[in-house]
């Protein structure tokens, strides 16, 4: 019985979210993440930092991974564990990622000149979870997996 | 529904101009911010500050348009100032590095006593 109810518990604790590639739609991810996290008792710092980890995940696979077409979806797996949430974003890999752009570290003062004042996403999330990792997707587009601990 | 959620408005304070931003900054908020900006700077804008009120939102493109603004007020000497963000965002402006561009205040009254304070030693 104990056994049978811990084979359905990994089941039932996964969240998938299938969003179409529209600016906005991040959003509903993050609400999502942002629920549960705080269900499973993340406090409210933690909680904001993966709200923004998960929006510009999400505002990548769209702009970049699908290229904005909104027939394309971006796949969203919320895995909540005892000790930890996991989220991971894919996209359909309209575009790959450049594996660079995953460790680089933007400077403001170089950036304040450029044209193109953006770049911060994969940063910020690097910055804001306890393990990020970019690998390809099963499907074959961008993956991105984040993880937060929960510490009691 | 879950695009434009920004409401921009200006307002003049003791000398300083002030554009309130309430709602989300994200990359629909561009236009908006930017023509705020450009009117308080024709307005003959000095001090500059981002009052921002219930952002529950901001994401790397409204940091973008921010740092777009960084530009713009160095280029014409002016100063910037920020206010009114959470605990979160006003992390998230000091690791981007903006803070080392912008004050930031807790909310619009300390902006102020600190403006105040800055003029009286000068």
């Amino acid at each position: 019985m104990s056994n049978n109810q811990s084979e359905m518990r990994p089941l039932e604790k996964i969240i998938e979210l299938r969003l179409p590639s529209r600016l906005g739609y991040e959003r509903v991810a993050m609400d999502t993440a942002s629920s549960l996290a705080r269900r499973m008792g993340f406090h409210g710092d933690r909680v904001d930092a993966l709200k923004t980890a998960v929006s510009e995940a999400v505002t990548n696979a769209i702009e970049h991974g699908n290229q904005h077409d909104a027939a394309m979806k971006v796949v969203v797996l919320l895995t909540v564990r005892d000790d930890e949430l996991i989220v991971s974003v894919a996209d359909q890999g309209r575009q790959m990622l450049d594996q660079h752009s995953t460790t680089r570290i933007p400077q403001i003062q170089d950036i304040l000149d450029k044209d193109d004042k953006g770049g911060w996403g994969i940063w910020l999330i690097r910055e804001l979870v306890d393990e990020v990792e970019f690998t390809t997707a099963p499907s074959g587009g961008n993956q991105v997996r984040m993880v937060i601990h929960l510490e009691r | 529904m879950l695009e434009d959620e920004l409401n921009v408005s200006i307002r003049q304070r003791e000398g300083v101009s002030i554009i309130d931003l309430m709602g989300d900054v994200t990359t629909f908020a561009e236009e908006k911010i930017n023509d705020a900006y450009r009117q308080v700077t024709e307005q003959g804008a000095r001090t500059v500050l981002l009052n921002f009120r219930q952002n529950d939102y901001i994401n790397s493109a409204g940091i973008a348009i921010l740092i777009g603004i960084v530009t713009e007020v160095n280029r014409n000497n002016q100063k910037l100032a920020v206010s009114g963000l959470s605990q979160h965002f006003q992390k998230i402006f000091r690791m981007v590095g903006l803070a080392q561009y912008a004050e930031i205040y807790q909310d619009e009254d300390e902006a102020f006593q600190a403006f105040k304070s800055a003029l009286a030693e000068s």
